[in-house]
């Protein structure tokens, strides 16, 4: 089997990576990302640790009517959190039926 | 660079090319506000013997009347390259092909101009406004703002009655990152 470099089809968010960081929604040229993150604090700190909060996603969401597939933001995460995927993206009839909200919790 | 005056523009070039540097490789044009108030035409030129040492010739033309002469009467492939100057940055070309290269024929404005505001997103909600950890849009005291979006005190929200805001303010107000406080 050849492996191939995937291409510019999809871009994928790999979640556990992801810091809510906000860089790539910033970096982002037609603005096609938003994010929604909430804080919680970190537990399981040793006893008497000051407490500590660290940002945890709710939503992560491409519009893919607006993106232009430029990658800015695969090349901008500086936790490697987006990736190319190969297959191209759904179509939709409606441009709502195109954001694609790749992770969505109540918060 | 060698600096050259709009008068003299056509004469230098002509010069260049006869000197040898009859290999056109680029003309572009820069928006110098902020540092200075002009708009910059560069233009690079090689001779092919010699290739490791371009000539690149500037000039600088006022930013509200920037006119020059056309040099695709020398090189011909130059005309390419001022039509993109003219339609993005607003140079006349005094002689040149006065055709629209990529813009719409009754679009207005001079695009790559840094002055130049992004005015459908100043009523949009930028995706990237939000902090980390948050979920709406909450007024935080050290605000961003996108590339493209001047603050609002210098170019949306300002008072009728003032004159038009300086466009080396526009231009400093709209290079995105935190709103800085101003002077006032």
């Amino acid at each position: 089997m050849i492996s191939r470099e995937p291409s510019h089809g999809w871009i994928r968010l790999i979640e556990p990576a992801c810091t809510s960081c906000m860089i790539c929604a910033r970096e982002c040229p037609t603005w096609c990302i938003s994010i929604d993150s909430h804080t919680e604090p970190v537990e399981g700190l040793p006893s008497g640790a000051r407490d500590r909060t660290q940002n945890v996603l709710d939503r992560f969401a491409i519009d893919w009517s607006l993106c232009m597939y430029c990658g800015i933001c695969i090349e901008e995460c500086p936790f490697d959190a987006l990736e190319w995927v190969s297959e191209p993206t759904q179509p939709g009839s409606t441009s709502d039926a195109l954001i694609e909200q790749m992770v969505t919790r109540p918060s | 660079m060698i600096e050259i005056v709009p008068q003299g523009w056509l004469v230098a070039v002509e010069a260049l090319k006869a000197d040898g540097f009859d290999y056109f490789d680029w003309l572009g044009c820069v928006d110098e506000i902020g540092r200075l108030d002009c708009l910059r035409v560069v233009l690079v030129v090689r001779n092919l013997s010699r290739s490791a040492e371009p000539r690149m010739l500037s000039c600088s033309l006022s930013r509200t009347d920037p006119h020059i002469e056309t040099i695709s009467g020398v090189f011909a492939g130059a005309a390419w390259h001022e039509r993109e100057a003219a339609e993005l940055f607003g140079v006349e070309f005094i002689g040149g092909d006065r055709r629209r290269l990529l813009l719409n024929p009754e679009f207005e404005g001079t695009p790559l101009r840094k002055d130049e505001v992004l005015a459908a997103r100043t009523g949009m909600n930028w995706p990237g406004a939000k902090e980390p950890g948050e979920s709406d849009f909450s007024p935080s005291r050290r605000r961003l703002a996108p590339p493209g979006v001047p603050d609002p005190s210098v170019w949306g929200d300002r008072d009728a009655a003032q004159a038009a805001p300086d466009p080396a303010e526009v231009a400093e107000s709209a290079v995105g990152g935190r709103v800085r406080r101003r002077r006032s």
